[in-house]
């Protein structure tokens, strides 16, 4: 890291160990609750740029050995450099090589199949992506989702995702056990779209 | 690498924190009296971890796993400061949360042009002189086992000729 971008860094959370549980409290709550809206702690200083709950989600589920990819907007952003600092993660330049993929609101999402997808043997070497997104409404109508975690069904509104997502996403959930785990973020909530979840009613609101 | 608009070279950062690494507590205390108990603003509170030394034979062989040492390494800002002012780093031998605290603080200052000059009089030539008289003081300490193998050879040579002939 150069000395610039140092210069520039905010703080991570303000009590390490209670800040990153409370984020991957919201980040099991979210995965085990697919569909449901959860309010994302935020106890840390934030970067310029990406969303809080995003960037918050990010300093909590990063560690020295995982390996992130950052949508253009983000990796020229003082983002990055925070990332690194606190959590010592490799910023990689190929998000096939990623464990976590973060995209920015606006960026391109990268196809989910070129993601890493994890073996049949190892399902859970794949990639988790946090997507940014305009707006999440749980329980109004847009996708119908099924699957584990969820009682009958359930329904979500997403608003600023790319168009052909829920086709990507179907061909990722038919490739179970392997396939990328997803997480929508605005800037203050968070839901989990794991792998296992199916999107039936594909019309988006 | 490490800039600023003055004339110090890009490695004058580097000898600092070198010096600062080293420098003991009472020291630090002294050049750094009312920051000693300010908190500033922590991007990194002081954490204790070991560093894996490596070291080669006569400092050109393979490289080898000398052991590891306790360091605990900390970045802050200084209480007062903006939010984009000289971030100081500090890492020092041990286990002590309070001197690398203290060095960190050295350090932000040191960035800070119109602190340099008094911190560099206050801290950087007291703590210059403490390590060279420590190691002069080593230095004399290993003289005095120092073994003069000419006299012990002609010694020696002498009591031993009738054996050797």
């Amino acid at each position: 890291m150069k000395a610039q971008d140092l210069q520039h860094i905010a703080a991570g959370f303000s009590h390490e160990a209670f800040g990153s549980q409370a984020v991957f409290r919201a980040a099991l709550d979210a995965l085990s609750h697919p569909g449901r809206s959860f309010q994302m702690p935020i106890d840390c200083a934030l970067p310029r740029h990406g969303q809080p709950a995003a960037a918050a989600l990010m300093l909590g589920l990063l560690d020295a050995d995982t390996r992130l990819w950052l949508s253009p907007a983000l990796a020229q952003s003082d983002a990055a450099p925070w990332l690194r600092f606190h959590t010592g993660c490799q910023i990689v330049t190929d998000a096939n090589e990623a464990h976590f993929v973060w995209v920015a609101l606006g960026d391109a999402l990268p196809a989910l199949h070129s993601l890493r997808l994890g073996g049949d043997a190892y399902p859970d070497q794949s990639a988790t992506c946090v997507i940014e997104t305009l707006a999440l409404h749980a329980d109004v109508a847009g996708w119908t989702l099924q699957g584990p975690g969820i009682q009958d069904q359930r329904h979500l509104q997403v608003t600023g995702l790319t168009p052909d997502f829920t086709e990507q996403w179907q061909h990722n959930h038919a490739s179970f056990p392997r396939g990328v785990d997803v997480f929508l973020t605005t800037p203050t909530h968070v839901v989990g779209l794991p792998r296992t979840t199916r999107i039936l009613n594909t019309q988006e609101a | 690498m490490f800039q600023t608009f003055d004339k110090r070279s890009p490695h004058a950062r580097k000898l600092w924190m070198a010096l600062l690494a080293r420098a003991p507590q009472p020291l630090l205390d002294a050049a750094l009296a009312e920051h000693t108990h300010t908190q500033p603003q922590w991007l990194r509170r002081p954490e204790t971890g070991l560093m894996m030394v490596q070291g080669r034979v006569g400092g050109t062989g393979e490289r080898f796993n000398l052991g590891e040492v306790t360091v605990t390494r900390c970045a802050l800002r200084l209480h007062t400061a903006a939010s984009d002012a000289p971030v100081g780093v500090s890492y020092v031998l041990g286990r002590n949360h309070h001197q690398a605290q203290l060095a960190a603080v050295a350090d932000a200052m040191l960035q800070d042009p119109a602190q340099h000059a008094a911190l560099e009089a206050s801290l950087l030539t007291p703590l210059r002189e403490h390590l060279q008289a420590q190691h002069a003081a080593r230095h004399a300490r290993a003289q005095t086992t120092k073994v003069d193998f000419l006299t012990v050879a002609r010694e020696a040579g002498g009591d031993d000729e009738g054996d050797e002939a």
